[in-house]
């Protein structure tokens, strides 16, 4: 039987100083003067995860039952990244052809591969799914900085937040605080993408008579300057319109799946406006 | 030795929460090893250990993410004073206590996480994330619970028993 008369307000003591502490690193630490040294610090954890990443990753192999099973799936996987590849490419195309080439080029983005891009493995994603980020294996060491955009082959994934020495988190599209301003690619309808933890949505700008089509690709349009425009962030799966509704909405399905995430590209030459 | 046990226990959770829990997902929610560990263990041996745990967890776990340090350990110290609340305040079935309470920390630790990013000026849409995320999570590590109670139970069988000290 435990003493529950002295336990609860030890413990209720106990947890009053650990909130407390908590509470005042978080305000300590959320100031952009930190930033430097919280990312330095975060960096630390990331040898530990990038070896525990790639024993979890040889396991998930050896559980693949057998050889020619893990071959077939490495073969799909190698396919759907193609498959990704060959719809960004479509999207770009179909954005290419409604809008002024001139204009694109002028703006500085016609391709995302038109950047200098380096290459980084994802060894970490984010504990909580509110939060959902991905750890990567470069860092300041490597010219990584906050606010650079990461992408994969199929697309945006989102942008740098922290930068260790030779890691750096990155979050994604779907994080809950996630805010990327895009356009339709056919119908040209301006819009801003909301990560909802999992899936991800999108507030529609209306315009008289012009609805997205189930299918259609979002690309980033570059407002706000966080974002270089044209990068494809989804492809809008359902449509709602109410003729009563100031903004339309629609979900999203995004270009990348962000649970089997494994290498993505950061692109250097390209800094958010602040 | 019971110290050795809480390390281990929490820096195998925290990598693996990192590294492999995110590959569990169903239905869009993937489980909280370090919120079972700690809430399991605060069902075991009290609160105060289970506040320990979380204060180790959620420091490591703050290193993973995005953000602010400090921001999981607050919300994790958070879940475990509810599930040692919980514990204190009802006396009921061995299956049910961990269930509610797995369920219960889930929802706080998520709401701890909401409310902190809202404060920090993030702009969150809570009844979404409410939908597609904490109500599965919640559903996910009560499932999961039950089972980590008996495995944590075991632990603290075959650790040396101490005094009769609160914990």
């Amino acid at each position: 039987m435990r003493p529950a008369g002295r336990a609860q307000p030890r413990s209720t003591r106990l947890f009053v100083s650990i909130a407390f502490g908590s509470a005042l690193l978080v305000l300590l630490t959320q100031t952009p003067a930190l930033a430097g040294p919280r990312g330095t610090l975060k960096g630390l954890a990331a040898p530990f995860t990038a070896v525990v990443t790639h024993a979890v990753d040889h396991f998930d192999a050896g559980l693949g039952l057998l050889q020619d099973a893990g071959r077939q799936r490495a073969d799909n996987r190698k396919l759907q990244a193609e498959n990704r590849a060959l719809k960004r490419q479509v999207a770009e195309l179909q954005a290419a052809g409604s809008e002024n080439a001139d204009l694109r080029q002028a703006l500085g983005f016609q391709k995302s591969f038109g950047h200098r891009l380096l290459a980084a493995s994802v060894i970490a994603r984010s504990p909580d799914g509110l939060t959902r980020s991905v750890t990567i294996d470069r860092g300041r060491a490597q010219g990584i900085e906050p606010g650079l955009i990461v992408v994969s082959g199929a697309g945006l994934v989102g942008r740098v937040t922290d930068v260790g020495q030779h890691s750096a988190i990155v979050q994604t599209l779907v994080d809950a605080s996630s805010r990327v301003n895009a356009y339709t690619a056919t119908s040209g309808l301006d819009a801003t993408v909301i990560g909802e933890g999992g899936p991800i949505s999108m507030v529609v700008l209306p315009k008289p008579g012009v609805v997205a089509q189930p299918g259609e690709w979002a690309l980033t349009s570059g407002i706000g300057g966080t974002y270089p425009r044209g990068i494809v962030v989804g492809q809008v799966a359902v449509f709602h319109r109410r003729d009563s509704a100031t903004v339309e909405t629609a979900e999203l399905a995004p270009a990348n799946d962000f649970g089997s995430l494994s290498t993505v590209l950061v692109i250097l030459d390209w800094a958010p406006q602040r | 030795m019971r110290a050795a046990l809480g390390a281990g226990v929490v820096i195998l959770a925290v990598l693996l929460q990192v590294t492999l829990a995110p590959s569990l997902s169903v239905a869009g929610a993937f489980p909280n090893l370090i919120v079972l560990a700690v809430v399991g263990w605060t069902l075991v041996a009290g609160a105060g250990s289970g506040l320990r745990w979380a204060l180790a967890g959620g420091l490591l776990l703050d290193l993973a993410a995005p953000g602010p340090l400090g921001l999981h350990a607050l919300a994790l110290a958070m879940a475990a004073y509810a599930a040692g609340w919980c514990q204190r305040s009802f006396h009921a079935e061995p299956l049910l206590l961990p269930f509610a309470t797995g369920a219960l920390a889930t929802v706080v630790y998520n709401l701890v996480l909401l409310g902190a990013a809202d404060t920090l000026g993030q702009n969150v849409l809570l009844v979404p994330v409410l939908q597609s995320w904490v109500a599965p999570a919640a559903l996910y590590d009560a499932v999961l619970m039950p089972a980590v109670v008996l495995l944590l139970r075991g632990l603290d069988a075959r650790l040396p028993q101490r005094s009769a000290a609160p914990r």
